[in-house]
C-alpha cells in the first residue's frame, strides 16, 4: 500500500475546478483547500507503484496545476520491490563480473 | 478494520500534508494524525542524496522506517522534497542489500579469479590484514590506498582520515570528491586563501539577478530551484540567465538563456571583465582596498598521464596533447603567440603556481576577448544567429554591470568538471569582485556543491591527498606539526609527500605502485571517466580490491572482498552543505543481516596492527622534505614512548580508544532511546562519534571553521547550523564585518584566509621579482585565457558528449534504482540527441545505437525529445545507469590544478547497432 501527501497548486480562481478533476482521478482524496492561496492538500492512494507513479504524473499534468509537491510518503513493505529491480541487479548473480565488464 | 486503518493513514497523512502547507488541520484530522502515529516515532534527519542539504523527517515502527517528510522547519527546504529526496526511507529496502561479507574464493582460500562467497567478517578481516601487510611489506606507505567519499559522515571520514595519515602514515586517501568540487577548492585557495563559500541559499531572497553557469539546477537542486522560481515570479525585476552547452529545464524559466561551446565559457567571462573595464564600471575603491590582480602559467597540460605507455593506440592523438599544444586562433590570442605555434607543455609539474600582476597587465590579458571575438568562438547554437547571440552577451555583461542590480553567480559541474575548471572559478570570482558585488546578502559568486557532504567531510575534514583538517595542507610542515599535536602522535609521523590524488589511485593500480585499495561509500569503477582501463586493472593485475557497499554496483563486482555497510540511517552521522550548514542525525533502524556501519569496519580494522608495524623507518620514494632524509619516514618509536606509548600498542588504542575518547561514555542522554550499533558492538563503553567530534572541534577553533558541541546539532530546535559558530552564533556571510566576527574592526570586508598570501610578482609572461609579496586580508583577481578543449569533434568522431545526472536518480543508481518508484519514472539512460542529427544518421526516437569514443563504446537508445533539447552537434548521456555504462567513452582529463575530471566534453561517434 503506498499513499502519498501532495500539496498542489493552482491560481485561485482555479481552485473549484482543479478540486473536481483531482477528486474524479482514482485514488484521490482532496482534504482540504486555501483558496486564496490556491493551495490543495490531496492524497494519492495506490495499489501498485506503477499507479502511485501514474497517479502523480497525472496530477501535475492536469490543465491549471501549477506545481504539485511531494510532502509526505506512506508505504508498507512491498512485495513489488522483487519484480521491480532493472535486470541485470536481481540478487547475488549480479555480484559476478558481466561479460560486458570483460569485453575492453 | 483494513478500511478504516487506510482512513486513518490517509487523514494523518493530509494532516501533515496540510501542516507543510500552511492550512489549519480539522479537529478530526489532528486526531487521525495522531492515532496513526501513536507508534510512530518521528526524528529530525538529513536527506541522503545531493549537496543542497534538505532536512527530512523519518518516523519509525518496530525497527523499521514507515514513513518520511519534508522538515517544515528546516529553512533550506521548508518541508519540500525533491523526488529523490522524497523517498528516501525507501532506499534501504532493496531486495539485493548486501548483509553479508562475500569474498573471491577458490578451494577454500581467497582467490583472486574465484567467485564470490558469503564469508564471516572475521575472514574479511583475516585477508584484508594478510593482503595489506604484503603490500605495505614490499611497496610502503605509497602501495595502500583509500577511495573516501563526499558522502562519508563527517565522523567517517574523520577517522579514515587519522588511521591512514596518523597510523599508516600513506596520504594516498582521496575522496570522490575530487571528482565533484576540486576545481571549486582550489580557486577558494587560490582567490581568497580559504575553502567554502561566503555566502548562504538566503541569498536567492536577497538578489534580483541568478546567472546559472553549467548548473541545470531545476534537475540537479530542485529545492533551490523552487526557492528561485518562487522569486522570479514573485518579483517582476528579478531576472535568471541559464548558460549552458545545450537546452535543460533551467531554461523553462530563464529570461535568457545562452548556449555556448564547451571550454568557451573561459572567454565569456573574459569578454565580461573586458566590458567592466571599457564601460568604467570597476568598483575601484573595492578593487584597491580588497584585491589585487594575479596570473600563472598557461602551458599546463590537461591532467592525463606524461606518458602514452598505456594509452590504447586510438587515445594516443589525445594523450599527445599532454606534452605538447598547437595553437589554434582563439587560444594563441590570450597567450600572445601566433595561430598554429607549437607549445611545449611545460608547467604541468606546478600548474598552480602563480604571481601578482599590475592592473594595467591585467587589462592587457582580458583586451583581446571583445563581443566580436567571444561571440564569434562562444556561440553553440548552429541554428542561432551571430547577431541575435551577440545581443545576449550584452545582455548579460548588462545584468553584471547595472549598478543597481544584486547578482548572485551559480555554478556546479560545468565549471569543476572542466579541463580549465580551477581558471574559470577564480574568473566568475574575478568579475564578482571587479564589481564590488562579492560576500554580501545577495551579492556574490555562489559554489554549489553535488554530494550531501563534499563540504563537510571531504572539504572541511580534509579527506584529500594533499589536506588535513580545517585548511590545513599535507606540504606546511606548521599545519603538519598542529596536527599532531591534536592527535597526540610524534613529531614526524605524518607523511610530509602529498599522496595519490583520485585519478591517480586507479592509474597506480594500472600500472601496479598500488597493489592494496579500500573504497567507501562511493563507487570508482562506474563513475571515474575512461573506466576500460580501471577494470581491466582490478580484474587483470595483482592487487587486492575491498569495496564496502550497501548494494551490487559495478564497484563491488570487480572487487576482491564486498564488505556489507550500514546505510545512512542505520548509524549516527553528520554532513556539511554547501552554505556552510553542518546538520547530524541518529541512528533510526538497525542494519540489515550483518551490515556494519564503515566507521566500525575502519574501527575494527585498526585494532589488527601495532605501533611497531608503521611508525618505524619507512621507505617513501620520492619524498623530498625539509627536515626529512630524502625518500624516507623517520623512526619515531623512541618520541612515541616519550608520548607514553608502546610500540605493542594497537593503532585503535592510539589513535581511537585514546583515554580522552573513552571518557565520552556510551549509552549517553543526547541518544533518547535511540541505539548506536557501533557502540554498542566494539562494547567498550565510549561513544566514537561524539568522541571524534570533540577532536575534530579543536582543528577549526579560532581559525574561522568553529563548529559547536554534538549535543546542540541534536538539539529538537537545530537544524544545522553555519560554521564558523562563534559563541553559539552562526555566520551568514563570511568577510562581511557586519556578519563575521573573524572581519577585523573597521575592515568593513576583509578576506582573511589565510593560504598562498604572500607570493612573488610578474606581468603574464611570468614571474619577474620571485621575493614573496604580502596580500594579507585581500583577495586575488586573476587574469586567465581561453584554453581549447584537449579533444574536439573531428571527421570521424564527430560529435560532442556531455554526461551528467537526472533529477530522479542519484549518482551511479545503486541507491535510487532499488526505489520502485524512481525506477519506473527512469528506468534507463537513453542519449538526447538534435533530431537533425539523428535523421543524418539515419535514426529515430527508440532506435538502439553505440556511441563510441577513442576508449570505448556502450548501446543506448535514442530520444530526441523529453527534457534536454540538445543543439546540432551535442549529445547527452547521463551516467546512473550501469547498463548504458558512459563512462567506458568519457575522457579522463582533468583540471591540471585541481585534478578534477571533465566528463562534460569529449569526442564521440554515433551509429546503428
Amino acid at each position: 500500500m503506498n499513499i502519498s501527501g501532495i500539496a498542489v497548486s493552482t491560481r485561485p480562481e482555479w481552485v473549484e475546478l482543479v478540486v473536481q478533476t483531482l477528486s474524479a482521478i482514482e485514488g484521490v482524496e482532496v482534504h482540504a483547500a486555501d483558496v486564496a492561496r490556491g493551495k490543495l492538500v490531496v492524497t494519492l492512494e495506490a495499489p501498485t507503484v506503477g499507479a502511485e507513479v501514474e497517479g502523480f504524473k497525472r496530477i501535475r499534468a492536469l490543465p491549471h496545476v501549477v506545481a504539485a509537491d511531494l510532502v509526505q510518503h506512506y508505504f508498507e513493505d512491498d512485495g513489488e520491490i522483487i519484480n521491480a529491480l532493472p535486470p541485470g541487479l536481481d540478487a547475488l548473480e549480479g555480484v559476478s563480473v558481466p561479460e560486458e565488464l570483460k569485453d575492453h | 478494520m483494513q478500511l478504516s486503518r487506510r482512513e486513518f493513514i490517509k487523514s494523518g497523512i493530509a494532516a501533515s500534508t496540510a501542516g507543510v502547507v500552511g492550512l489549519p488541520v480539522s479537529g478530526l484530522a489532528a486526531a487521525a494524525a495522531a492515532e496513526l502515529e501513536k507508534d510512530w516515532k518521528w526524528d529530525k534527519a538529513v536527506c541522503r542524496f545531493c549537496g543542497t542539504g534538505c532536512g527530512i523527517q523519518i518516523a519509525t515502527h518496530q525497527g523499521r522506517i514507515v514513513a518520511t517528510k519534508g522538515d517544515p522547519d528546516a529553512p533550506v527546504n521548508r518541508g519540500l522534497n525533491c523526488i529523490k529526496g522524497y523517498f528516501n526511507g525507501k532506499i534501504l529496502y532493496g531486495k539485493d542489500r548486501l548483509t553479508q561479507p562475500l569474498m573471491r574464493m577458490k578451494d577454500g582460500k581467497f582467490d583472486k579469479k574465484g567467485q564470490f562467497v558469503p564469508v564471516t567478517w572475521e575472514q574479511a578481516f583475516d585477508e584484508m590484514e594478510r593482503q595489506f601487510r604484503k603490500t605495505y611489506a614490499e611497496k610502503g606507505p605509497n602501495g595502500v590506498a583509500m577511495f573516501g567519499s563526499g558522502q562519508w559522515t563527517i565522523h567517517e571520514g574523520y577517522a579514515m582520515n587519522k588511521l591512514f595519515k596518523a597510523g599508516f602514515r600513506s596520504n594516498n586517501l582521496d575522496p570522490n570528491a575530487r571528482n565533484c568540487m576540486a576545481s571549486a577548492v582550489a580557486a577558494f585557495y587560490s582567490v581568497f586563501g580559504t575553502d567554502e563559500p561566503a555566502g548562504n541559499y538566503d541569498d536567492i531572497e536577497y538578489t534580483d539577478t541568478m546567472v546559472l553557469w553549467g548548473a541545470n539546477m531545476a534537475e540537479m537542486h530542485p529545492i533551490l530551484w523552487s526557492r528561485i522560481t518562487d522569486r522570479r515570479l514573485a518579483h517582476a525585476n528579478c531576472r535568471v540567465v541559464n548558460l549552458t552547452t545545450f537546452r535543460n529545464m533551467s531554461s523553462d524559466i530563464a529570461d535568457l538563456e545562452i548556449v555556448f561551446k564547451p571550454n568557451t565559457d573561459l572567454a565569456i567571462q573574459n569578454y565580461i571583465a573586458r566590458e567592466i573595464i571599457a564601460r568604467d564600471a570597476m568598483n575601484k575603491a573595492f578593487v584597491e582596498k580588497n584585491c589585487v590582480f594575479a596570473t600563472g602559467p598557461y602551458d599546463i597540460g590537461y591532467g592525463m598521464r606524461a606518458t602514452d605507455k598505456y594509452a590504447y593506440p586510438a587515445e594516443k592523438d589525445t594523450q599527445a596533447k599532454e606534452l605538447k599544444v598547437k595553437l589554434d586562433k582563439w587560444e594563441a590570442i590570450g597567450q600572445r603567440r601566433k595561430e598554429g605555434e607549437v607549445v611545449e607543455q611545460k608547467n604541468t609539474a606546478d600548474p598552480a603556481k602563480h604571481w601578482m600582476i599590475s592592473f594595467e597587465d591585467f587589462r592587457k590579458g582580458v583586451e583581446p576577448y571583445t563581443l566580436d571575438f567571444v561571440a564569434e568562438l562562444a556561440k553553440g547554437d548552429p541554428d542561432e544567429s551571430l547577431d541575435i547571440f551577440k545581443n545576449k552577451l550584452k545582455q548579460l555583461a548588462d545584468l553584471y554591470i547595472d549598478a543597481n542590480r544584486k547578482v548572485v553567480s551559480f555554478w556546479t559541474m560545468g565549471f569543476n568538471q572542466h579541463q580549465r575548471g580551477t581558471w574559470v572559478n577564480e574568473q566568475c570570482y574575478m568579475n564578482h569582485l571587479l564589481l564590488g558585488k562579492q560576500s554580501m546578502p545577495g551579492n556574490g559568486a555562489f559554489s554549489l556543491t553535488g554530494q550531501p557532504s563534499a563540504c563537510g567531510t571531504a572539504r572541511e575534514v580534509g579527506t584529500f591527498s594533499h589536506r588535513l583538517p580545517a585548511d590545513r595542507l599535507i606540504p606546511n610542515p606548521q599545519h603538519r606539526a598542529e596536527t599532531e599535536g591534536y592527535w597526540k602522535i610524534p613529531a614526524k609521523t605524518l607523511n610530509p609527500k602529498v599522496g595519490s590524488f583520485y585519478a591517480k589511485i586507479l592509474r597506480d593500480l594500472e600500472d601496479g605502485s598500488v597493489k592494496w585499495a579500500w573504497v567507501q561509500v562511493n563507487n570508482p569503477w562506474h563513475t571515474h571517466p575512461n573506466a576500460n582501463h580501471w577494470i581491466r586493472a582490478a580484474r587483470e593485475q595483482d592487487n587486492f580490491i575491498i569495496v564496502s557497499e550497501a548494494y551490487p554496483g559495478i564497484s563491488a563486482k570487480v572487487a576482491d572482498l564486498i564488505l556489507p555497510s550500514a546505510m545512512i540511517f542505520e548509524k549516527w552521522g553528520g554532513y556539511g552543505n554547501a552554505e556552510r550548514r553542518t546538520q547530524q542525525w541518529r541512528q533510526q533502524v538497525p542494519p540489515p543481516g550483518q551490515a556494519r556501519g564503515d566507521l566500525w569496519q575502519t574501527l575494527e580494522f585498526a585494532k589488527r596492527f601495532k605501533l611497531k608495524d608503521f611508525w618505524g623507518e619507512q621507505k617513501v620514494p620520492g619524498l623530498k622534505a625539509e627536515g626529512f632524509a630524502d625518500n624516507t619516514l623517520p623512526d619515531v618509536m623512541a618520541e612515541a614512548k616519550k608520548l607514553g606509548y608502546s610500540p605493542e600498542d594497537s593503532l585503535y588504542k592510539v589513535l581511537f580508544a585514546t583515554p580522552d575518547n573513552l571518557k565520552v561514555k556510551w549509552p549517553d542522554a543526547v541518544a533518547k532511546g535511540h541505539d548506536n550499533h557501533i557502540a554498542t558492538l566494539l562494547g567498550d563503553g565510549w561513544f566514537p562519534e561524539k568522541a571524534f567530534w570533540i577532536e575534530y572541534q579543536q582543528f577549526g577553533k579560532g581559525k574561522g571553521k568553529d563548529l559547536a558541541d554534538f549535543d546542540v546539532y541534536h538539539a529538537d530546535k537545530v537544524r544545522g547550523l553555519k560554521w564558523p559558530v562563534v559563541n553559539g552564533k552562526e555566520v551568514a556571510w563570511r568577510f562581511n564585518e557586519q556578519y563575521d566576527p573573524y572581519v577585523t574592526k573597521g575592515a568593513g570586508i576583509e578576506f582573511y584566509g589565510k593560504l598562498f598570501k604572500a607570493i612573488p610578482s610578474g606581468n603574464l609572461d611570468g614571474i619577474t621579482d620571485p621575493a614573496p609579496k604580502s596580500l594579507a586580508g585581500k583577495a586575488k583577481i586573476f587574469f586567465r585565457p581561453y584554453a581549447a578543449p584537449a579533444e574536439q569533434p573531428d571527421k570521424n568522431y564527430d560529435l560532442w558528449l556531455c554526461t551528467g545526472r537526472v533529477l530522479e536518480h542519484w549518482h551511479s543508481g545503486t541507491m535510487t534504482r532499488r526505489v520502485p518508484e524512481l525506477h519506473r519514472a527512469v528506468p534507463a539512460a537513453v542519449m538526447w540527441i538534435h533530431p537533425a542529427d539523428a535523421e543524418a544518421r539515419g535514426l529515430k526516437r527508440n532506435d538502439l545505437v553505440w556511441i563510441e569514443s577513442r576508449r570505448g563504446k556502450v548501446k543506448v537508445r535514442v530520444e530526441t525529445g523529453g527534457r534536454n533539447k540538445m543543439v546540432k552537434g551535442t549529445v547527452y548521456v547521463p551516467f546512473f545507469d550501469e547498463g548504458v555504462f558512459i563512462n567506458r567513452v568519457t575522457l579522463d582529463t582533468t583540471c591540471p590544478i585541481s585534478k578534477e575530471s571533465d566528463y562534460k566534453k569529449c569526442a564521440v561517434k554515433v551509429y546503428k547497432a
